[in-house]
């Protein structure tokens, strides 16, 4: 096995069970949860939570699944696991001085990077999809359900939310040689982004707003994903792979 | 006071062979393997290469320069990992466009630049490198591991310099590949290992195939390569076989003299006596003189040494010329 495809492999286990992790502790958490929403209510400190909290409530347990696999578990952790597989893709090799190494072999530019945004494309949604396929064999263990069909849609479009923050790292990837600043640069990004959502005026100025409670509430209740959406996540995954390319083929050679 | 410089061939006007020509420049009666024209790359303000002529192959060719001279950069540019702001490059029937990715499926290439997987075992990063090139290419870089005793269970990170060279010159030697472009091959490796990775360059040479490689140890490549390239600022500075070299080397002789000696009455002796003084050096309480001869060395020291008057060398040395040495003595330029 390749060591790229090794790290690949190593990273999607590790971003699995951590989410597997979060969404068994949510699931197990719901009973107690529905006891004693209206006191966690009355604990949020701002509107925004306290407005999250009535969703839930009245969404309840598919609501609630929504909330803590997708908007908590997927938007944190996975972006975190986007950028961890996009940021050193080509930086890290230019930093380390292995891209010539890389280049040398007889390989066109376009069949090396394209491998390598594979790879790392299903490092980042093959756990999503992975763990969401669990969510009904756990529910059962508190005795209640969810389809199979409407989850797996939830999956295809919090993975394609991922693919673009992906694939928008990449593209800084192979544009720069310091791995970390793209790191450290895109957390911040996060960081503000979620700020943003978190005020009422300002938060449909947020890409979190793609995948919050009400984007994937709209999923379950009409079981189809939103056409422009899907189709503006897909052509960002797109556009980027393609400066990707563009940016890996003016700096090398 | 300095000669002429002899036979250097003029920057950019090393001949290049068309398709058709059955002759190049190393005497060769097949057509070159690899063949550059104009070829030109500047990194910002910097030239790197200037416009460089080069037709090479079958055997081995040996570009050697001084460090930053372009070597490097020119070695990439054939191999397609630097793309040249112009001119025309052609490997083994492979033109450059594109990405090179056409040149590099029939040419190998050795970094000089020693840069790796540290947390990969020997045997996986060959693996790594050699992706592409074909079932058999492992087998035979593990057989040249073998052969220089590299511990291919161990990591990567654990091995000296020399050892991650020969890493990559095994991975280079592998792929069954008509041209081969090694940058500085031998550079931190000991002896005994330089003359077993140049042996393997000289079996594989037997076999047909094209190697350039590049070295700033004149020592190294002689031994090695039929033909020798002087690169000196981005051009070609000469362009000899190496039995051409070796010949004018071994007609300049170095005399040392104690540092008070009368240097205008012992360089009118040496020009007396039919030699061309090209350089004189002060250097460490010693007055250097460096001679070149047009007859054999020894006998024209024998008359030298029977002038009446003259000081008495302390030293006497010829036909061993370091590559600085030969820069300045053959070439008339400073090299290193």
């Amino acid at each position: 096995m390749l060591r790229e495809h090794r790290f690949a492999l190593w990273g999607a286990l590790a971003w699995f069970f951590v989410l597997e992790a979060l969404l068994v502790g949510a699931i197990l958490f719901w009973p107690s949860f529905e006891d004693n929403i209206d006191a966690l209510r009355d604990m949020a400190p701002m509107e925004s939570l306290k407005g999250m909290i009535d969703q839930l409530e009245a969404g309840g347990i598919v609501a609630y699944v929504n909330g803590q696999h997708f908007f908590k578990g997927c938007n944190s952790v996975g972006a975190l696991a986007a950028v961890v597989f996009a940021m050193g893709v080509v930086a890290g090799e230019a930093q380390r001085g292995t891209l010539e190494i890389l280049l040398a072999r007889p390989m066109s530019r376009r069949r090396v990077l394209s491998e390598r945004w594979i790879v790392g494309a299903l490092a980042v949604a093959l756990p999503v999809y992975a763990s969401t396929h669990t969510i009904p064999w756990l529910l059962g263990f508190i005795d209640e359900d969810m389809a199979h069909w409407p989850l797996f849609l939830s999956a295809t479009h919090q993975s394609l939310f991922l693919l673009a923050l992906y694939s928008a790292t990449f593209a800084l990837s192979c544009a720069s040689s310091r791995p970390m600043a793209i790191g450290f640069g895109m957390l911040l990004f996060f960081l503000a982004e979620f700020s943003i959502y978190l005020v009422q005026t300002l938060t449909h100025w947020s890409v979190f707003r793609l995948t919050d409670i009400d984007a994937f509430a709209r999923i379950m209740a009409q079981h189809a994903l939103d056409p422009w959406i899907t189709l503006g996540l897909v052509a960002t995954t797109a556009a980027c792979f393609e400066l990707s390319q563009h940016l890996y083929a003016r700096r090398t050679p | 006071m300095r000669s002429a410089i002899p036979n250097p061939a003029p920057a950019n006007t090393t001949r290049v062979p068309d398709s058709t020509d059955a002759s190049h420049s190393t005497g060769a009666s097949s057509s070159p393997v690899i063949v550059a024209r104009a070829v030109a790359r500047r990194f910002g303000d910097k030239v790197a290469v200037a416009g460089i002529d080069l037709a090479a192959g079958p055997g081995i060719t040996g570009l050697l320069g001084p460090n930053g001279s372009g070597k490097s950069t020119f070695l990439r540019c054939l191999y397609g990992l630097v793309r040249p702001d112009a001119g025309e490059i052609v490997v083994a029937g492979a033109k450059l466009v594109g990405d090179g990715v056409a040149i590099r499926r029939r040419a190998a290439y050795a970094p000089g630049e020693i840069a790796l997987y540290g947390e990969l075992p020997a045997r996986e990063h060959l693996e790594w490198l050699l992706r592409g090139r074909g079932h058999g290419a492992l087998e035979r870089a593990l057989a040249l591991a073998a052969r220089l005793e590299l511990p291919m269970d161990k990591r990567v990170r654990s091995f000296s310099h020399g050892m991650k060279r020969q890493l990559l010159v095994c991975a280079a030697l592998a792929p069954e590949v008509p041209v081969r472009i090694l940058d500085e091959p031998t550079e931190g490796l000991d002896p005994t290992k330089r003359g077993q990775v140049l042996e393997m360059l000289f079996e594989d040479a037997s076999r047909g195939t094209t190697i350039l490689l590049s070295s700033h140890h004149l020592g190294e490549v002689d031994r090695a390569c039929a033909r020798l390239v002087f690169v000196q600022a981005g051009r070609i500075l000469a362009d000899e076989t190496t039995q051409a070299v070796k010949s004018r080397a071994a007609r300049v002789v170095r005399l040392s003299f104690v540092a008070g000696a009368d240097d205008a009455r012992l360089e009118r002796a040496m020009l007396d006596l039919g030699g061309a003084t090209i350089a004189w050096q002060r250097r460490d309480g010693e007055l250097r003189a460096s001679v070149r001869v047009a007859e054999e060395p020894r006998d024209w020291l024998a008359r030298f040494l029977s002038l009446p008057g003259l000081p008495a060398p302390q030293a006497i040395e010829h036909g061993k010329l370091s590559l600085a040495e030969l820069y300045r003595e053959l070439y008339g330029v400073e090299g290193c």
